[in-house]
């Protein structure tokens, strides 16, 4: 399951529309997701010359991230706008150099080593569409350092298979790498219930957040630190939020948001758990941390 | 991407205003998240004790483990990763939260009376009473001990035990220690699981 971006757009519109709390938060993910969108598409038309090595691809990268940084100068917050245009005027290796460390350090920052805002902020919104368009075209990934091995050499059969089945039911869960995307190796955004057809139960997903991968995962357990012990997992609902849940662990004080399709089948999981920002701040409060901030940093 | 409480609180505060980690403004969002009426629910894999299919089903417990809340079930669904039922359920299996929460549910023993046409709500210990009665009674009077050949077999034929599916084993082990005592060997269970 992959939703296009304008169907994310569409979705981050709409909710604006309902609702007058998260508008402001929501049009501007909308714009955002606009800036990215063409930048996929403009990365689609160089697609054959696509290697999957952020290295040797950043030619082709380079045109999309000079207007999208302009773009968020023109319509971010203060602070993002402020280190858009250091950015800008700053020399081309600098670029570069952003794009490079996000790309090679997917997922979780550990405290020493976390970056600025902005620094966190412009690899993502570059990077998301560049890894969408590898997924699309069947390129994988060569240089992150989230892939395994096997995955960092190229595709192979073994991954695909591997893919096949929901992450958790063989093997033990010890590293946190086990739960990365298995295309790019990147930490998951949210995870998705949905039923598969004549099944009660929603089968659990997780959608990565640089390349919107959607992998099988399994039910009650930890995407973070593998807990699979019931009674240090849980999940918080509000009726506000009637088809999200922040899914949480009390092992490692971990949480992501789970979209749950089955209550609402027209949901866009990106675009909704943006909306349910909120929970995000309640988790924050309860001293939850989240496995990835998505691009609004929440 | 991680972020501590206490650094998402530092940017979340600065200027008065809160903002996100990469500066967005939530102060809105962050007065909405005040009046949110949260509640934690648990997720507990099990197996659907109805028949020996064993498929597999996830419990959704409510309660946030405070010592004065009692946990309630809310939910019972098909675990999609079982391997035996991927997630489905029969319409028995899926009304199998009603097993655990029915206001419809017996709390009293009830009895038929011969040539009654209702059943009637007794207490407990005159049902015992009753049971106890007729079991001996039965048991009197359909007791043999020792077959057309001579043999020893001390079986109690007027007696016969049908048990429920959702019979625990422990309830089975001493069901099975009773009737065995009887002599009885019409016994039958639902312990397939």
């Amino acid at each position: 399951m992959r939703d296009s971006w304008q169907r994310r757009i569409d979705r981050a519109a709409r909710l604006a529309e309902r609702d007058e709390t998260a508008r402001p938060l929501l049009l501007l993910y909308g714009r955002l997701l606009g800036i990215q969108r063409d930048c996929y598409e403009m990365l689609r038309q160089r697609g054959h010359r696509l290697t999957g090595s952020l290295d040797r691809d950043l030619p082709e990268l380079r045109p999309c991230v000079e207007p999208m940084l302009r773009a968020v100068a023109a319509i971010g917050p203060p602070r993002l706008a402020d280190e858009a245009g250091r950015i800008l005027d700053g020399a081309t290796p600098a670029i570069d150099a952003l794009l490079l460390a996000g790309w090679r350090m997917p997922g979780l920052k550990p405290r020493a080593t976390r970056r600025s805002s902005g620094e966190q902020f412009f690899p993502k919104i570059a990077l998301q569409p560049y890894a969408e368009c590898l997924a699309s075209i069947g390129v994988r990934p060569r240089d992150r350092s989230g892939l395994r091995g096997s995955e960092r050499t190229g595709a192979s059969d073994e991954a695909r298979a591997e893919r096949s089945e929901p992450v958790g039911v063989q093997g033990s869960p010890t590293i946190q790498g086990k739960y990365a995307c298995p295309f790019c190796g990147g930490a998951p955004q949210l995870s998705i219930l949905e039923s598969a057809g004549d099944a009660d139960g929603g089968g659990r997903q997780l959608l990565c957040a640089t390349c919107f991968t959607v992998w099988p995962f399994r039910r009650v357990l930890c995407a973070q630190c593998g807990e699979e012990d019931e009674h240090r997992l849980g999940y918080y609902h509000s009726p506000a939020f009637d088809h999200l849940r922040v899914d949480a662990c009390d092992t490692c004080r971990h949480y992501l948001k789970t979209v749950d399709l089955t209550r609402l089948g027209i949901a866009v999981p990106v675009v909704d758990e943006v909306a349910g920002a909120p929970l995000d701040l309640w988790a924050h409060e309860h001293d939850y941390q989240k496995i990835e901030l998505n691009l609004v940093g929440l | 991407m991680s972020i501590s409480r206490r650094a998402f609180l530092q940017s979340s505060l600065a200027g008065g205003a809160a903002l996100t980690a990469f500066g967005f403004d939530v102060t809105p969002l962050y007065a909405q998240a005040r009046t949110l009426k949260i509640s934690r629910t648990s997720e507990t894999r099990s197996t659907c004790p109805y028949c020996s299919v064993s498929c597999g089903i996830i419990i959704h417990t409510l309660g946030d483990k405070a010592k004065n809340a009692i946990p309630q079930v809310v939910h019972v669904e098909g675990d999609p990763d079982h391997p035996i039922n991927r997630g489905t359920l029969c319409p028995k299996g899926a009304s199998l939260e009603q097993e655990i929460s029915n206001t419809r549910r017996l709390l009293t023993p009830q009895v038929r009376r011969p040539g009654s046409d209702h059943w009637e709500d007794i207490g407990w210990d005159q049902a015992l009473d009753e049971i106890s009665r007729r079991v001996k009674t039965t048991r009197d009077a359909t007791f043999v001990e020792k077959d057309p050949q001579g043999r020893t077999v001390n079986r109690c034929e007027g007696i016969a035990w049908n048990g429920g599916c959702t019979d625990t084993n422990e309830f089975n082990y001493l069901v099975v220690k009773t009737m065995r005592s009887l002599g009885v060997c019409y016994l039958e269970n639902q312990a397939r699981v």
